[in-house]
């Protein structure tokens, strides 16, 4: 491919994957580290242009999620400095946690995911955030679409059982399944 | 368990998704951001084209470079023959070892990429030091921890005057602050690649220079 070819199929492909890529990485973390990992996403996607396949998102995705796994290995090795730095000098804001978006929180929601593996809790995400099917959940995390399916299916029976031990505290629509008497 | 659940546990989960009150993305930003990303192309720089158009100052900056690596080296070498004469430290104290950059070349103005710990990591010298003095036209810093690069003892920053103020701008060097400095071939890199300390900048320091 050469350099004008690379760069018409980068600027039809890359604009449609921004967006996404964009709430993809605000769902996971804060604003600063999610702007600098679009940045480091789109890089790869543009040097490694060659082996985008033809439905490009979930592939982008799973290099978000190796993106940002990186900037949280770089992340946790300042832990202790920036823990410092938030004592003295604390942010002016924060991105908000899953459960406390605008429309008020399903603490007991909220809670059940934090319950769950976090490779339970990620594949929720794909599924009902970024609004994947199984086999696109599959090319994200690199896995057979058939694992994809059975670990999902799992992971959302995980889930709803976690949601009936809480129902009783603080579920909403879920209090309805979860009450004994 | 019925799609029927399945939509109703997706509605649910998607009610406290974090994302859902995100703004769409300015478009002048997502235009420069492709266009700070298409000008990125390490993995298929080619000799030729990475060092087409650079100034001559870059290659006389570079030749003064291998000099003083050189010398420093052979320094190291004779040091080290007329050990026996006295400590290595005392000789070391004496003559501390001085690594010379110069400001960037062009207008700090230029287009800048968003800084990543991929780019970062090509710088041939990096470290974390604070400023000794700033005389006019030369900023001399004392490295604490140095990422990437020879050990030095020093570090001065040179830039003509008026390319000096560019460079205050860039960074704003302040006596007795700490800097995070990366320079590639001699120059200093601004764009966010070089500035005061801040936890974020050191993280991307220790991410980009992690081994």
């Amino acid at each position: 491919m050469d350099a004008e070819t690379r760069r018409d199929r980068f600027e039809a492909v890359a604009p449609g994957l921004i967006e996404p890529l964009r709430r993809f990485l605000a769902r996971r973390t804060d604003a600063a580290t999610a702007d600098d990992v679009l940045g480091d996403t789109l890089l790869v996607c543009w040097r490694r242009l060659d082996e985008l396949p033809d439905e490009p998102l979930p592939w982008a995705y799973g290099v978000a999620r190796h993106c940002l796994a990186n900037a949280d290995r770089g992340a946790r090795r300042q832990q202790r400095v920036a823990a410092r730095v938030a004592t003295v000098d604390p942010p002016a804001a924060t991105a908000p946690g899953p459960g406390e978006a605008d429309g008020g929180p399903d603490t007991g929601l909220d809670e059940a995911l934090a319950r769950l593996r976090p490779d339970d809790a990620e594949l929720l995400r794909l599924w009902a955030w970024e609004q994947l099917t199984p086999a696109e959940i599959a090319t994200v995390l690199d896995i057979t679409a058939n694992a994809a399916s059975i670990r999902l299916h799992r992971a959302r029976e995980k889930l709803r059982a976690e949601l009936r031990k809480t129902s009783g505290v603080a579920g909403h629509e879920g209090s309805r399944e979860g009450r004994t008497s | 368990m019925s799609d029927e659940h399945d939509d109703e546990l997706r509605a649910r989960l998607r009610a406290v998704d974090p994302a859902a009150s995100l703004a769409p993305a300015d478009p002048s930003r997502v235009a420069r951001l492709l266009e700070d990303t298409m000008s990125n192309d390490l993995m298929t720089e080619t000799r030729e084209t990475g060092t087409h158009g650079r100034s001559p100052l870059t290659w006389l900056v570079a030749a003064a470079a291998a000099v003083i690596i050189a010398a420093v080296g052979a320094f190291g070498v004779l040091r080290h023959d007329a050990g026996s004469d006295q400590p290595p430290s005392a000789a070391r104290d004496q003559t501390p070892t001085v690594t010379e950059l110069t400001g960037p070349s062009g207008g700090v103005d230029a287009k800048c990429m968003v800084p990543s710990a991929a780019v970062l990591g090509q710088a041939t010298l990096a470290f974390d030091g604070t400023v000794q003095k700033i005389t006019d036209g030369v900023v001399t810093l004392v490295p604490s921890h140095v990422y990437a690069g020879p050990a030095t003892d020093v570090v001065t920053i040179t830039a003509a005057p008026e390319a000096m103020q560019q460079l205050v701008g860039a960074v704003k060097f302040e006596d007795n602050g700490r800097y995070l400095i990366s320079s590639t071939n001699g120059q200093v890199s601004v764009c966010g690649f070089s500035g005061p300390y801040t936890a974020d900048l050191a993280a991307l320091y220790d991410e980009a220079f992690a081994s």
